[in-house]
């Protein structure tokens, strides 16, 4: 597993697969305050992006590939 | 972690030429030589990154292949890519209707055929 | 040659030979759908292994193939005799291509012709008209463009961060082209094992991209994690010709937009209240006027300065100073960017490109080609492509007016064919390629360009292929896109490179195949050391009888014969295992068969079913090999001489389609063949008279022979029945070619005929060559082997009972009269034989045809099976040895050959 759940914080390592999207969803739903790292991470599958998107997710910690976490910035921060 | 791909494929001479070239570019190759070959390796427990196949092979062709696959346990998400030789529009059409992500045509070179698997896998 | 290109010959002659055969097999099950899947399978993955190699006369032919059998199999074209003849000879000229690459490792020039010939000769059947269908398009075409960005159309670039459009500027200034791309995946794509996220992400020359959701997010407790509602957007330098080439798998998802550089002009921020900057618009565009750019550049340097970076205003001075800098002549431009600041409105800059003409490129040629649909191919063409494609053609066009001097020059007219099928097969001008094989092969055969100059002129006459109008800021080969921005992005591709790791095949639990492909050295190298242990084991019982008769000791004797018992067992059993690797259904021979009885027999215009029985009856290797050319022999006369043409069987009130049965059955040690045909039979009387007339047999033979006697005259050397030496079965060799074959690897051949009946031949071979028995005999001080196949029997004759007549001694055993010829005298060695104590001399009677013969020698031995290994080298030459073996005593063994002898 590439997401370790903490209490209240989902810590997200390399690349996060696509089959993940189903539990992130079922913690986000189970824990509507929790936070996200993604300091650690690579790539997530874009079921997960939508996953962070639907649930408004608040992020803790933005990935260290500048790039990567242009793209998420655009992506959770854009008011909807 | 090297990522695992399966190559199914009935030409020894294209197994041998694929699994040189993705070995030496850092995959793990497992091969089959034929659909049903391919789809025992998956039911015994093999969980590749990616499945290669050809189409037109004995026994199991790859389009019945990725219909078994594709209801197998576990491997909904699992990309597969068909090789084929040109002029087969059609069939890999037919691929991609049930699920397959893509198509190589035949003959690929190895630079191509590493591209566009470093397309289809995160982290590869 | 490499392991890969050994696998590649081996798996292709299996592939031949497997289509060979389907051929065979559809000739009589046309409408079979299986056997056609099978067909076209073998030649589908034969081309497919071909394109590995450069090997272009061996991809062409069989790409014609593979698209004739897709034809075939989809019920486009259909089956017939005349396809299978076609495809016949192509996979002919594979197999040669084959041998050849072998041989050279390469393919010489001096096949192209027939390649391009084989290859339009296929081809021709597939264009049957009518079937303009193909030139349909299968898949959606590429993707949609809009022809004019329409307000509509142009993408919310001002809401994309003003430092990644000033970046996108400059790159625009610098060439690199500009597309918007909005890129909406299925919902159902990660069940495709897509990664839509993944996939924008790695978009060529991406400078900015972001999500967003297509529909609003239902509540949390209802998302469906797996349904996909993304739409992602980025900005890229890729040329179009990579998007859709990255895109290639889902050309119906993406949508781009070229975007004209100044779309990126926008400035942005913070509109402080109001158009307060009236003064300095005045001022500025009055500088603009006078064509001051100095003075406006410094104009709005000192505004910027004293603005808030934020504002609107100091973003539109921003453009300002970079449209002086990249766009110094653009004043209508500055103009506009410098009015934003009266109305702090979005620039509509369609309502102002009128006055931008550099803005418009791609777009408006797009819309010109549509108007030519008729030169136009289905998919359309870029005008870079139209640039490149042009420019192609004209390079051609100028090699083809070279002189051709030389024939190695033809190879830049191969290279121009190459050439020209590539281009026509990018601009899905397929239908086109028979067309081009003809003149390629007219070219190749008068080594000359003149046919591919008309074939040029009439396909691509300088009008279809027109550049079309240039857009001046694109270059016209665009190399991969330069990514500017994102530094790390570029990264990724050369870390994965880095990850290279080698040595895993370790790890694979690969599965072997069943069988093995094995040189044939190494088991002739086992068939050797089992020949020497079987030798080395032989001196056992020696040792035996020494430890007996010289040491004394009984024990030890009886120790070691019983060790020899066990031994001699296991080397027994090994030898026998190692002669089954060498063992071979005769189906290796009998398989060429059908294909043979079936183009002789066309080509004669009779008619022949092909009955083969008993295929998987095996023998020797080296046995089967050599039943090979006799065969054909048999069955190319038999198909010749044998069967009559259907009328005249009819007449004969037989059925028009004749039979000929080849079957293979094992009785004993030995594998028998027959052949055997319903035809017309030898009649004697010709046979006879023909031997008479070529001088083979006197006048009383003639008389005296029986008919069955007759029949087999059609052995002996120099006869042939043919009144005209035909193209197949005669060539001046006769059937007496056939007997020395067979009776070179130990084997007989018998022949019975009925006139107007048919014709059965025999062969009977032994099922091994390996071992032979043989019987030892001594004579003048010496022993000889003497094949076992040979001997009828050995008897004692009392020197009284033997006769001389005419100086040649017989004799006579139960009532027939048997010659005897002293072996001693045989091998040039001047003692006569010994007699035993009874004064009987040792007679050897040996079969040699149809005759027996007794040999006289000094005194038989013991039968041993021994390893026959041929005389080499100056021995070679004495044909009165077949070969010798080793005893186990480490004495050397002469094996004589009873027929060269006499």
């Amino acid at each position: 597993m590439a997401i370790e759940f903490r209490k209240n914080l989902a810590l997200f390592r390399d690349v996060v697969s696509v089959e993940e999207a189903e539990p992130l969803l079922e913690w986000l739903q189970k824990k509507p305050a929790g936070r996200v790292d993604l300091a650690d991470c690579t790539h997530l599958h874009a079921a997960n992006l939508q996953v962070l998107m639907a649930a408004c997710a608040s992020v803790k910690a933005w990935p260290k590939d500048p790039f990567f976490a242009d793209w998420l910035r655009a992506a959770l921060l854009r008011p909807h | 972690m090297a990522k695992t791909i399966l190559y199914v494929d009935d030409s020894t001479t294209m197994v041998m030429s694929v699994r040189s070239t993705l070995e030496m570019n850092g995959f793990k190759v497992e091969t089959a030589g034929d659909g049903e070959a391919a789809y025992a390796k998956l039911k015994s427990g093999l969980k590749p990154d990616l499945i290669i196949t050809d189409i037109n092979m004995p026994k199991m062709n790859g389009i019945e292949l990725i219909k078994q696959v594709k209801a197998l346990p576990g491997f909904r998400f699992t990309p597969i890519l068909t090789l084929t030789t040109e002029g087969s529009s059609d069939r890999r059409d037919e691929a991609k209707k049930l699920g397959a992500t893509g198509w190589l045509v035949k003959p690929v070179a190895g630079p191509d055929l590493v591209k566009v698997i470093k397309q289809l896998l995160p982290g590869a | 040659m490499t392991p890969l290109l050994e696998q590649f010959l081996s798996e292709a002659r299996d592939f031949l030979q497997g289509i060979g055969e389907k051929l065979m097999q559809l000739e009589k099950a046309p409408a079979d759908a299986e056997l056609m899947t099978e067909l076209f399978r073998f030649v589908h993955t034969l081309k497919g292994n071909s394109g590995l190699f450069d090997f272009p006369e061996m991809t062409r032919v069989l790409h014609a193939g593979e698209d004739l059998m897709d034809a075939v199999r989809q019920g486009r074209v259909a089956y017939s005799q005349e396809l299978a003849d076609r495809l016949l000879d192509a996979m002919d000229f594979i197999g040669m291509l084959c041998d050849e690459i072998e041989l050279n490792g390469a393919i010489g020039s001096a096949y192209a012709a027939e390649s391009a010939r084989l290859g339009a000769s296929l081809r021709q059947l597939i264009s049957v008209p009518g079937t303009a269908v193909e030139g349909v398009p299968l898949a959606v075409p590429s993707s949609t463009e809009q022809p004019i960005p329409t307000p509509a159309a142009l993408p919310p670039l001002e809401t994309l961060p003003e430092v990644v459009r000033m970046a996108a500027f400059r790159l625009a200034h610098e060439g690199e082209p500009l597309h918007w791309l909005t890129y909406t995946p299925e919902e159902g794509c990660f069940f495709s094992g897509d990664d839509p996220f993944f996939q924008a992400r790695q978009t060529p020359g991406v400078l900015w991209g972001g999500v967003v959701a297509r529909e609003a997010w239902p509540k949390l407790l209802e998302v469906d994690a797996y349904r996909c509602i993304l739409d992602f957007h980025l900005l890229t330098t890729a040329s179009r010709a990579d998007l859709d080439e990255y895109y290639r798998y889902m050309p119906e998802q993406i949508r781009r937009v070229a975007i004209p550089a100044l779309a990126l002009v926008q400035p942005q921020g913070d509109p402080n209240g109001g158009p307060v900057y009236e003064d300095f618009v005045v001022e500025a565009l009055d500088t603009l006027g006078r064509g001051d750019n100095g003075s406006l550049a410094h104009a709005a340097r000192t505004m910027l300065e004293l603005s808030n970076p934020d504002l609107w205003l100091a973003s539109a001075l921003r453009w300002l100073l970079l449209l002086l800098e990249l766009e110094p002549d653009n004043h209508a431009a500055q103009g506009v960017v410098i009015e934003s600041l009266r109305n702090l409105e979005t620039i509509d800059w369609l309502a102002v490109t009128a006055m931008a003409p550099s803005v418009e490129d791609e777009p408006c040629t797009a819309a010109e080609t549509r108007m030519s649909p008729v030169e136009m191919s289905p998919e359309e063409m870029s005008p870079e492509e139209q640039a490149s494609l042009a420019a192609l053609v004209a390079t051609q066009r100028a090699i083809l007016g070279l002189p051709i001097e030389a024939a190695w020059q033809m190879g830049r007219v191969r290279a121009v064919i190459s050439t020209l099928s590539g281009c026509l097969r990018a601009c899905q001008r397929e239908d086109e390629i028979a067309g081009l094989e003809a003149a390629s092969a007219a070219a190749l055969d008068d080594a000359s360009a003149a046919p591919l100059l008309d074939w040029l002129d009439r396909h691509f006459s300088t009008e279809s292929v027109a550049p079309a109008p240039a857009a001046p800021e694109h270059k016209a080969t665009e190399a991969a896109p330069v990514v500017v921005l994102p530094a790390e992005d570029t990264k990724s591709a050369g870390e994965g490179e880095g990850d290279v790791k080698f040595g895993r095949r370790a790890e694979d639990a690969f599965s072997g195949p069943k069988s093995l492909k094995v040189e044939q050295a190494k088991i002739d190298l086992l068939m050797n050391l089992i020949g020497e242990i079987v030798v080395a084991k032989n001196a056992l019982p020696y040792l035996a009888g020494r430890a007996e008769t010289v040491f004394g000791v009984r024990e030890l004797s009886r120790e070691i014969k019983a060790q020899y018992a066990v031994i001699n067992r296991i080397a027994e059993e090994m030898q026998d295992a190692i002669m089954q690797v060498r063992m071979m259904p005769v189906s290796f021979v009998f398989q060429r068969f059908p294909r043979l009885v079936r183009d002789i027999s066309r080509k004669l215009g009779k008619e022949v079913k092909l009955v083969l029985e008993g295929e998987e009856t095996e023998a020797d290797k080296n046995i089967i090999e050599s039943l090979g050319d006799p065969l054909v022999h048999i069955v190319r006369n038999s198909l010749d001489h044998g069967f009559e043409l259907p009328e005249v069987r009819r007449a004969a009130g037989k059925p028009s389609e004749g039979t000929l049965t080849i079957r293979a059955t094992q009785e004993s040690d030995r594998v028998v063949i027959e052949i055997q045909d319903d035809g017309k039979g030898i009649d004697p009387e010709v046979v006879k008279r023909k031997a008479y007339e070529k001088g083979l047999i006197d006048e009383t033979t003639l008389e005296r022979l029986s008919d069955q006697e007759a029949v087999n005259l059609v052995f002996a050397a120099g006869f042939s029945t043919a009144e005209v030496i035909s193209d197949l079965s005669g060539r001046g060799v006769g059937m007496d070619v056939v007997r020395t074959a067979i009776e070179k690897v130990n084997g007989a051949i018998a022949l019975d005929s009925e006139k107007g009946r048919g014709t059965r031949i025999r062969l009977s071979l032994p099922l091994s060559m390996a071992v032979t028995n043989v019987m030892i005999i001594e004579s003048d001080g010496q022993i000889f082997g003497l094949p076992m196949d040979n001997v009828v029997e050995t008897v004692r004759v009392a020197r009284t009972d033997i006769r001389t007549i005419k100086r040649s001694m017989a004799t006579v055993l139960r009532g027939r009269i048997v010659p005897l010829k002293s072996l001693n005298k045989l091998l040039g060695l001047a003692t006569p034989p010994i007699a035993n104590d009874q004064d009987e001399l040792a007679v050897l009677v040996v079969r040699l045809g149809e005759e027996s013969v007794g040999l006289l020698v000094d005194d038989f031995r013991e039968t041993v099976d021994i390893i026959l290994k041929p005389m080499t080298g100056v021995l070679a030459g004495l044909g009165c040895y077949s070969g010798s073996a080793l005893m186990g005593d480490g004495s050397v063994l002469m094996v004589l050959n009873v027929k060269e002898l006499m």
